[in-house]
């Protein structure tokens, strides 16, 4: 309780100490089944466990970095691609969710008829199991009988492989899905913040001859801003990780062209490329990700106001 | 034009242009649902046709398709349900109590040790969970754990805590420690104004920590796939993506959206009813949707 921070050490041991038997089922936890894995995974990217025939799947050992250090001479080519692919990924899906969400929530946030039923139309996509409509995408976006060629067709333009044929046409596919799933959110999110702005501030910009875009500009933007910042830098840190939508639309292709580290990673480990896992190189791939995702959140705690007051 | 008018002319265009703008909006939402139904309810097909079927005659709607994924299914769709429900629910509850803990140690006390607490468990949880597969599976088939309940029932418990835990701690800081205190002075322990103050207090963040534990494990793929390899433990999930995968997927997507719809719907109509507390839960509270 807050009263009692100035006290000293051993007085808080004695009046604080049952938060360390409530803590306790929660560390035990986080250590056997988060800090013990990772500890766990780092070990097994500095050994030669299924390295495509290097090492055995029976025996493995101790090899250091020689991982890394094959990855960045002799396979620089894919580190730099899952690099690029995953900021891409990132950067890229949070910029069409600002744009997509800031954009209709604007829209939304005036007098309008029948708004509050846009706006549950809106909001069903996200209320959706991401993983079963993001199945349902993968079928949509088929070269011979997904929906998407069927409706093109039907205004007179040529199927397109969107999948399999160009990084471009796979990209627009996966940015075009994920969008789908996420704008809702970004939408409702922005909207509500927008109707905490208080009417007045227009009413005032209003009769000194502001337009809607001037109005837009100098209040609703920045009483936006530190919601835009912090759920931008959420969006990002969750999308460069997010797993489903790449695997269970391109799985990383065509080629290694949306390839990113979560998806080339459980791909080396347990999946397509082929009978012989490649354990140590998925454990790397983890640890490269793990690193990125923490330099990442020590620049958004340290730059942001809005996690101080979770962290505290 | 006189100014006036010209002002009228500009707001019915201004409102014009946001109907037209709402209006595609919900058409690109509506969609992949809408389609989902649709081919849902048609006619059982042959090599994928019902992909183009967008607007069906009323003669050949059917619901065979739900017939076919309630009753024909191999193993059924009962097999799958319970045993989605068993490893979502078990994680909800281990979930739920964890999460109920570690907020109210991280609000209401003040014990040495706690900063650095909050930035282990901040650091640890940044480690992505799809990728703790991998170590997870060498640890879980060294102990016999691989295609049991109980090895999946484990890390699907851990999968939310984190976050929960934080959910829990920024809810219970907006609750005034007069609140407990009173309780204190009314002669109950701290452990007893825990369960029979705070608890009731928190049951709206209490419900959103465990549906999030509960989420996770029902429309978790990535674990369930390496770690379930005999059918009668399928879930629901790997049930879905199976008929997607198949032949028999590909030849009849009314199953795979049939599947589809019945698979969501419990969720959809928990998100709708729910959607202010899961938004304001999902921005940790920096924001009140």
């Amino acid at each position: 309780m807050a009263d009692l921070r100035d006290q000293t050490l051993g007085f808080r041991l004695r009046h604080e100490w049952p938060a360390y038997v409530y803590l306790l089922p929660v560390t035990v936890v986080l250590l056997v089944l988060n800090a013990y894995p990772i500890a766990y995974t780092i070990y097994i990217s500095m050994t030669d466990f299924g390295t495509g025939g290097r090492g055995s799947l029976l025996s493995y050992h101790y090899i250091g970095l020689t991982n890394y250090i094959y990855a960045i001479t002799n396979q620089s080519s894919t580190v730099l691609a899952l690099i690029g692919n995953s900021f891409f990924w990132a950067g890229g899906c949070v910029a069409l969710f600002l744009l997509v969400g800031l954009g209709l929530a604007s829209v939304l946030n005036q007098p309008l008829r029948g708004k509050s039923i846009y706006r549950t139309l809106i909001l069903l996509p996200w209320a959706f199991p991401a993983f079963i409509t993001l199945l349902v995408w993968a079928g949509m976006w088929g070269y011979e009988y997904g929906i998407i060629n069927g409706v093109l067709n039907s205004v007179g333009i040529h199927s397109v492989n969107w999948l399999l044929s160009s990084p471009d046409a796979a990209w627009a596919a996966l940015f075009i899905t994920n969008v789908w799933l996420s704008f809702p959110f970004y939408t409702v999110v922005f909207l509500a913040t927008m109707q905490a702005i208080p009417k007045d501030l227009y009413e005032a910009a209003s009769i000194d001859g502001a337009g809607t875009l001037s109005q837009f500009r100098r209040i609703t933007l920045p009483y936006l801003m530190p919601t835009i910042v912090f759920v931008g830098l959420m969006g990002f840190l969750f999308t460069f990780n997010n797993f489903y939508p790449i695997y269970l639309i391109t799985n990383g292709g065509p080629g290694l062209s949306t390839q990113i580290f979560i998806t080339e990673s459980y791909n080396d480990a347990f999946g397509a490329h082929g009978a012989s896992p490649l354990y140590s190189t998925a454990a790397m791939y983890s640890v490269l990700d793990f690193l990125i995702i923490i330099v990442l959140t020590v620049v958004v705690i340290w730059k942001s106001d809005l996690t101080r007051n979770w962290l505290r | 034009m006189k100014p006036r008018r010209r002002r009228r002319w500009a707001r019915l265009a201004k409102r014009v242009a946001s109907h037209v703008i709402l209006i595609g909006a919900c058409a690109f939402a509506l969609f992949p649902i809408y389609f989902i139904v649709v081919t849902s309810l048609s006619t059982l097909p042959i090599a994928g046709i019902t992909a183009h079927v967008l607007v069906p005659s009323p003669s050949t709607i059917t619901t065979a398709s739900y017939g076919t994924v309630l009753y024909h299914l191999s193993p059924n769709f009962l097999t799958l349900l319970t045993n989605s429900l068993i490893f979502s629910g078990s994680s909800a509850a281990i979930g739920l109590a964890l999460a109920a803990f570690t907020g109210f140690a991280l609000s209401k006390f003040n014990f040495p040790g706690r900063r650095t607490f909050v930035y282990f468990i901040l650091l640890i949880s940044l480690f992505p969970g799809v990728l703790l597969v991998i170590p997870f599976y060498f640890m879980f088939s060294s102990l016999g754990l691989i295609d049991t309940y109980l090895g999946l029932i484990i890390p699907y418990s851990a999968g939310a805590v984190v976050f929960s835990g934080i959910l829990v701690k920024n809810y219970m800081d907006s609750i005034p420690d007069d609140i407990e205190e009173a309780a204190l002075v009314d002669g109950l322990s701290r452990t007893q104004a825990f369960f029979r103050v705070l608890i009731p207090l928190c049951y709206p963040v209490l419900g959103l920590a465990a549906f999030l534990a509960f989420i996770g494990p029902y429309t978790d793929f990535a674990l369930a796939h390496v770690f379930i390899t005999s059918n009668n433990l399928w879930t629901l999930a790997l049930g879905i993506y199976n008929i997607n995968s198949t032949d028999q997927g590909a030849q009849n997507y009314g199953l795979v959206t049939a599947f589809a719809v019945v698979m969501s719907l419990p969720i959809v109509v928990f998100y709708m009813v729910f959607q202010r507390y899961i938004i304001g839960g999902l921005t940790l509270g920096a924001v009140r949707g």
